[in-house]
């Protein structure tokens, strides 16, 4: 009868030989660091007997009690393996023995806990990409991405404006072009708002809607900025054709925005507006509770 | 218009005052003009001439009969041919990409050398501009991505070099077909093919797309006393493209013939260049051209090299109707049949001149003849004996025989995916252009390379070049 131990969910089973072993002819060294494992000293004497009343049995003598020998695993590869294992951890090396024996370049990366199949790419590209899809055709939207991407490459440095500064702590104008990621997500955070303004329907009295502003998280701040330049983009005419046109589009008005050309900026800027503006009406009764 | 609010938070002027008073002050406590004046809008009300008294004050809301005028189109529209040259652009350098130092130029001695596989050279300028003249880049290839054009030297290209250099050294002719995958990079080796021709100084004629001839796009006339047609705009903007790329090697070369017959005056002394360059009328195109044709023929005169891209289009009927209004075999077009005897080896080169045909998969028509031609082409260079080439179908009636005379005996060059070898110095040309944000090593070139499909270049490209993944 053998016992299992599962210290880990790797170390996939030890088993315990409680039964003097014959020979063991595969580690002898493992078997003796595992000695000090498996000396538990339970399942020696766990069985009581009854006493018989018959006499013909004799009653066990104490003088001839031998102690056991000490219980040891069974000669299986489970247990070698999982002796193994222990070793390396003992040693302060990897348990699971994935540094890659008998694969070409190791063992792939394991997939974190949360990591989905979403995220193959970045944040921003992925919602910028889902967001210029049109009728569910994902792989062209990600055919424009990566042409959008190849437009911000090729185009000369922009010439950052002053009146329309980009967000604090961006690289110098000339590190942008190969690193087009980073210009993408420069521009778009950088000319996305702050706040929307909610309409509480009816909440000012009268009828009237209370007009109040709300701060935005990081995602639903990229889309808006993100529609604010498609609306821009499929307002302006195309001057090309064939398959780079919309990325070209799209790629100058990036550029536009970085450069502080675009019309966006006024969007951004009348959204502020009216959320400081609606900024007093956060103390107003209907909102903060209180009477008058 | 100046803006009241902060652009990066949401501050009021006010507040901003409170923060920063010491930068204010000065605006502040001194104000040199009225914030608002009507002075303007009064001014510009009486130099007009009328008082305003008369004017309809509410004018936002007349009364407006009759159906909205539609507002035209503010933005320009694009003029003829804007949105196809956008389309067809040809970028050959990126400004941002970076300059790669320490790589070689590309010579007549390192394209046939087989220590070079595996080098990614640069094309020197001239070549450059020669290429550009005949065509041979691409629009969807990505020149445009890197400093300055480079290409790889494979295997294929080498092997070709050599067939070309040493055909044309004993004075044969090399009659090629090169086919592929598609995106196996056989334009590219066709566009090393021309380069070979422009270093070693021979003439090289190119037609860069073979569609261009065949669907009906170009002008065609019928040619006097025969039952060919000629196409007199596109021979007229051949030989412009063919004098530009081949200048100096045509004028080292005399006249040698008398061509009567000629509507322009050709004399004896008159060099090949001046004779190519002497017209730009569309009907003297196709006379002038057969003469300049008979001229380069001669024994004495430089190597030919004739390249054609997109081979199956000139292998089927084009979409030309003859004057009864029946379709015209490609071959009965003037220029395709020039090529199409060259490839068939009727025309004698005593030269020496390498024939050059790149087939396209992206974009071809599905002919069973050229296939079955090709098939066999490739099963007698690969030294089958008679009884195993492959037979035609005997079910299929359709099968053309000028194909198969055009196809006879050429040689076959298939291209394939490029070794990983080849694979990790491309990549790694690409990741010093800081193209390719990656870093290049055995796992990394072996992961491309497998997801390209076993190394074929255009996938490759796609998936290093067109990655959106983060690889920052």
């Amino acid at each position: 009868m053998s016992a299992k131990i599962n210290p880990w969910g790797s170390v996939r089973s030890l088993a315990i030989r409680t039964r003097p072993t014959r020979s063991c002819p595969g580690r002898p060294g493992a078997l003796t660091a595992a000695a000090a494992v498996a000396r538990r000293g339970l399942t020696h004497d766990t069985t009581t007997r009854p006493p018989s009343d018959d006499a013909s049995i004799p009653p066990p003598s104490t003088a001839e009690y031998e102690a056991k020998p000490l219980e040891i695993f069974a000669p299986n590869f489970l247990n070698a393996e999982a002796l193994a294992a222990l070793e390396q951890a003992a040693a302060g090396q990897d348990m699971y023995g994935e540094d890659g024996e008998g694969l070409k370049f190791g063992m792939p990366e394991r997939p974190g806990k949360h990591e989905q199949l979403q995220d193959r790419y970045h944040p921003v590209i992925e919602q910028v990409t889902k967001l210029l899809m049109r009728d569910g055709k994902l792989s062209k939207a990600q055919r424009h991405m990566s042409l959008i991407l190849n437009f911000l490459r090729t185009s000369p440095a922009p010439k950052v404006s002053p009146l329309r500064p980009l967000l604090p702590g961006s690289p110098p104008a000339s590190h942008l072009p190969l690193n087009p990621l980073l210009y993408l997500t420069l521009a778009i955070d950088s000319v996305a708002p702050l706040v929307r303004v909610k309409n509480m329907k009816g909440m000012a009295g009268g009828g009237q809607a209370l007009e109040l502003p709300e701060p935005l998280a990081a995602r639903a701040r990229r889309r808006i900025a993100v529609m604010w330049i498609l609306d821009v983009v499929n307002r302006k005419k195309s001057t090309g054709s064939g398959r780079a046109q919309f990325a070209t589009r799209f790629g100058q008005e990036i550029v536009a925005v970085v450069e502080g050309r675009s019309s966006v900026w006024d969007k951004r800027q009348m959204i502020h507006k009216l959320g400081t503006g609606a900024r007093a009406n956060l103390s107003h009764p209907a909102v903060s509770g209180r009477r008058k | 218009m100046a803006s009241t609010n902060c652009w990066r938070c949401l501050a009021r002027p006010s507040q901003r005052l409170l923060l920063a008073p010491a930068s204010m002050t000065a605006a502040s406590s001194n104000p040199t003009s009225a914030a608002f004046s009507t002075s303007t809008q009064l001014a510009a009300r009486s130099t007009s001439g009328d008082t305003g008294m008369s004017r309809h004050i509410r004018t936002g809301k007349r009364l407006i009969l009759g159906k909205k005028k539609r507002q035209g189109d503010k933005h320009k529209t694009p003029g003829p041919g804007e949105r196809k040259a956008f389309r067809k652009r040809i970028q050959l350098s990126n400004d941002n990409a970076l300059v790669v130092p320490g790589l070689a130029e590309l010579t007549a001695q390192n394209v046939v050398d087989p220590g070079a596989v595996g080098q990614v050279v640069g094309i020197p300028v001239d070549v450059v501009d020669q290429l550009r003249t005949c065509e041979a880049f691409k629009s969807t290839q990505n020149w445009g991505l890197f400093r300055s054009p480079h290409m790889l030297i494979r295997k294929e290209t080498v092997d070709m070099a050599q067939q070309l250099t040493d055909a044309v050294a004993k004075k044969e002719t090399l009659r090629m077909v090169v086919t592929g995958d598609r995106g196996s990079g056989k334009s590219i080796l066709g566009l090393q093919a021309l380069a070979t021709g422009f270093l070693n100084k021979w003439v090289v004629i190119n037609i860069p797309e073979a569609q261009e001839l065949t669907t009906a796009a170009t002008e065609y006339s019928t040619v006097h006393n025969s039952d060919m047609f000629s196409q007199p705009v596109y021979i007229v903007k051949l030989m412009q493209a063919i004098h530009k790329a081949n200048g100096p090697i045509l004028s080292q070369c005399r006249v040698e013939l008398d061509h009567m017959q000629l509507p322009i005056s050709v004399t004896r002394n008159m060099s090949l260049a001046a004779l190519i360059n002497a017209t730009k009328e569309p009907e003297f195109a196709w006379p002038v051209f057969q003469a300049f044709w008979k001229e380069l023929l001669r024994p004495g005169r430089p190597p030919i090299m004739f390249a054609l891209d997109g081979l199956a289009h000139i292998m089927r009927v084009s979409d030309y109707r003859s004057p009864a209004f029946e379709l015209i075999h490609s071959h009965d077009l003037g220029l395709v049949r020039m090529f199409a005897e060259a490839l068939g080896g009727k025309t004698p080169f005593p030269n020496g001149a390498a024939v050059l045909a790149v087939c396209s998969r992206g974009n071809a028509p599905i002919l069973p003849s050229m296939d079955k031609a090709l098939e066999q082409a490739a099963a007698i260079q690969a030294g089958a004996k008679a009884e195993e080439v492959p037979l035609r179908d005997a079910f299929y009636r359709k099968y053309d025989e000028r194909v198969f005379e055009a196809l006879r005996g050429v040689r076959v060059l298939d291209v394939r995916g490029v070794t990983k070898h080849e694979a990790r110095s491309l990549m790694e040309y690409w990741a010093a252009s800081g193209v390719l944000r990656l870093r290049v090593d055995e796992k990394n070139v072996s992961d491309r390379w497998t997801l390209a499909g076993g190394g074929v270049l255009a996938e490759m490209e796609r998936v290093s070049l067109y990655d959106i993944r983060a690889t920052v």
